[in-house]
């Protein structure tokens, strides 16, 4: 039986960097009354990426008084990007920083050297994820920098404070995976890490899951600043009343060009655009549009609009307009030397929306092949080579568990042509009924009223290949389908209803 | 004169529209430079093509039903796939197999597909002159191997030209499938299929397995074309 894991339980939460044990920890103890200790040269185990999230931690000294607000002016003099975890403990991003300050020891030591020079004791750590930050911010009796060996050697206890529980948790619940880890005998970040996940799952559920990937230094959440988000809105309340696309696509260029100008100020993308159309009789007529990528470009926004108008158009003339914009991290795009470039996302969404605008949305897209024994079984997926690209292992590995769970597929084929690679078939997707004569059992002719559907005398057939499922759903298959070549040289793919004992013509072969 | 017409033949200005055959049929153009070309995934035809289809060109594919023509057509997908390169279809008819597709090498994740019913084809040469127009894909497919006659010729006379037009000097190659042929550029290819006897496997009536076609794809006006040997898929 297959376990499922966290992370199929809970797909919408992102890993946040690689595992940072890995690659980067490093500490740094800050007293005023002592000079800063030096730091062992920075040696990071991995390389790290160009754009890797970097997080440090002010956690003031166990002892200490917690001043409010007193790490906080230290924290915005570095990074405008800064969380208030608690009086004693500020997390703040300073990934970026290299260029400004220098590699992250150095960062480290001027965040400590600032420290030292507000008289206050406390310690910095810095990581890949704010999870490693915190926990190394923990230690009492640093003497340097640590290493990952000494990071998986803390202990398990450490992750009670970090973990997100509700707040009416009675105590004893909070306490119970911590007692299951001690008479397991896991004392250490290390050991816990290392556990299988399907076992821990089984056991412990999804918070032991949980527990393990802070563990291993991973993020249970994106890191937000504090501080108010801004939001990206605009209105324009018009003069007249606009009824045709073509002058309303001026009125939402003036929205789009100040909102795009201020989303690459905030260094960032729309994920998501809303449109609010106020008409004329006081309804509103609303339209979502997602991104399939974080995009500024002004008029790419207003065709995908228009685009989108244009298949929705309001049932009335137009008052007011207002644009609001999700914005996020914008994209970072390194492309190779090696292979060719594929369409950019914005050439990608205005394409697709204009297709769709001329043959139905649900006619664009990228061919999915269900896991199912269905007949031409697929669905229609958003078109989005780029991901395609970088889920073609993740598919491999899929595609070969599902190989090996063929018992649970939908229904029962007994193809055994499937196992081949075979011929490629041209489907007649609204399969023609045609007549077909039977000698000794098998099809011996083809015919049919329709212009441009093969008929003929059949000179050769292979089947039958019998088919059926989905009888417990609306949609179950019964039949049998026969290859056949035709005199004129057709070979074509047909098939009896065994429920109808009508025939229809599958495809042909091509 | 001279060097004004060397330094349009330079930009590209001339090439698609000269011949590339001498009057006994030579060859008069340069050999198709490796990177401008596409590999079709069908090793004889490739080598009839000198390498595969010209990108920047627009070719057909020409061939009545179960001469190979969606084979050739799925082949090229898959190798354009294989290359990682983005690949569309534009299918007038919706008779795209996804699985047989995938069964061939396609990367569907790398393929955008548009249906249509087969009404008009000229939604279906817009919906291609928007492919096209955007730029980006390796190969460009306008399936209209199912279209009736008399609709393909009620397109504009230069429906065509305009194609060629909109893909000359980019890196896509055009490709146009139908039941007869329809048109290419000058440096693209025609490639006319000829079906053949199908393959079976076994003997007895009930034990009998269809296996495959077999038919000789003949590349029809290409500067260096020569006539590949019979190719069963």
């Amino acid at each position: 039986m297959k376990v499922p894991s966290y992370d199929d339980l809970t797909p919408g939460i992102p890993d946040v960097g690689p595992a940072p044990a890995d690659q980067l920890a490093l500490f740094l103890r800050s007293a005023p009354a002592a000079p800063v200790a030096p730091l062992a040269p920075f040696a990071p185990r991995a390389p790290l990426a160009p754009c890797a999230p970097l997080f440090a931690c002010l956690r003031l000294h166990a002892g200490a008084v917690p001043h409010p607000g007193v790490l906080l002016p230290i924290a915005t003099d570095f990074s405008p990007r800064v969380k208030r975890v608690s009086e004693g403990e500020v997390l703040l991003d300073v990934s970026g920083l290299g260029g400004l300050i220098g590699p992250p020891d150095e960062i480290a030591r001027q965040l400590a050297r600032a420290l030292v020079d507000a008289a206050i004791a406390a310690n910095v750590a810095i990581a890949p994820t704010t999870t490693v930050a915190r926990l190394l911010a923990t230690q009492a009796s640093p003497d340097g920098p640590l290493d990952t060996d000494r990071f998986h050697e803390l202990p398990v206890a450490l992750l009670e404070p970090l973990e997100t529980l509700p707040p009416a948790m009675p105590p004893r619940d909070r306490a119970r995976p911590y007692e299951t880890f001690q008479r397991w005998g896991i004392a250490t970040l290390g050991e816990l890490a290392e556990l299988p996940a399907a076992e821990l799952s089984s056991r412990l559920g999804r918070r032991g899951i949980a527990l393990q990937r802070l563990a291993q230094g991973l993020d249970p959440a994106p890191f937000v600043p504090d501080g108010e988000t801004p939001r990206f809105i605009d209105r324009l309340e018009l003069e007249w009343p606009i009824d045709a696309l073509e002058p309303l696509s001026f009125v939402l260029a003036r929205l789009l060009e100040p909102l795009s100008a201020a989303l690459e100020r905030a260094d960032r993308g729309a994920v998501a655009l809303r449109l609010d159309l106020r008409l004329t009789d006081r309804s509103t007529h609303a339209r979502v549009l997602q991104l399939p990528a974080p995009m500024r470009d002004p008029r790419v926004l207003r065709t995908l609009l228009l685009l989108d108008l244009e298949s929705a158009p309001p049932p009335a003339a137009v008052d007011i307009v207002a644009i609001e914009l999700d914005p996020a991290p914008s994209r970072i795009t390194q492309f190779s030397l090696l292979q060719r470039a594929l369409p950019s996302p914005e050439t990608l969404s205005t394409l697709t929306a204009r297709l769709s605008a001329l043959v139905g949305e649900l006619r664009v897209g990228s061919p999915a092949l269900l896991d199912s024994h269905r007949p031409d079984a697929f669905a229609m997926e958003g078109y989005a080579p780029e991901q395609g690209a970088r889920s073609a292992r993740s598919a491999e590995v899929r595609s070969a568990e599902v190989r090996t769970e063929d018992t649970e597929g939908e229904g029962l084929a007994t193809d055994a042509r499937s196992a081949d690679v075979g011929p490629v078939l041209r489907r007649q997707r609204r399969p023609q009924v045609i007549h077909v004569s039977i000698e000794r059992g098998r099809p011996a002719h083809i015919a049919s009223s329709r212009r441009g559907v093969p008929h003929g005398a059949i000179v050769q057939a292979a089947g039958p290949w019998r088919l059926s499922g989905g009888w417990w759903t609306d949609r179950d298959w019964n039949r049998s389908e026969w290859d056949v070549a035709l005199k004129n040289g057709a070979v074509c793919r047909i098939y009896q209803d065994r429920v109808t004992d009508r025939w229809f013509l599958d495809g042909v072969y091509d | 004169m001279r060097a004004a017409l060397e330094s349009l033949l330079r930009a590209r200005k001339l090439d698609v529209t000269l011949t590339p055959f001498g009057p006994s049929g030579e060859a008069l153009g340069p050999v198709p430079d490796q990177a401008r070309v596409a590999p079709t995934g069908v090793p004889a035809l490739d080598a009839a093509l000198g390498g595969g289809l010209r990108r920047g060109h627009l070719s057909d594919i020409a061939g009545a039903p179960s001469s190979g023509r969606t084979t050739i057509v799925v082949r090229a997908l898959a190798a354009a796939t294989a290359r990682g390169e983005a690949v569309a279809l534009v299918d007038a008819r919706d008779a795209f197999d996804p699985a047989s597709a995938a069964a061939q090498g396609v990367d569907l994740p790398h393929l955008l597909w548009v249906r249509l019913d087969g009404r008009d084809p000229a939604i279906a040469v817009k919906a291609y002159s928007l492919i096209l127009q955007a730029g980006g894909f390796g190969l460009a497919v306008l399936d209209l191997a199912d279209a009736a006659p008399a609709a393909l010729r009620g397109l504009p006379a230069t429906t065509w030209m305009r194609l060629a037009r909109i893909v000359e000097g980019s890196d896509t190659v055009a490709l146009l499938v139908g039941a007869d042929r329809l048109a290419r550029s000058a440096g693209g290819a025609t490639i006319a299929c000829e079906s053949s006897a199908p393959g079976w496997q076994g003997t007895a009536p009930r034990a009998r397995l269809f296996s495959g076609l077999a038919f000789t794809p003949r590349v029809v006006g290409f500067a260096h074309g020569r006539q590949p040997a019979s190719h069963v898929l």
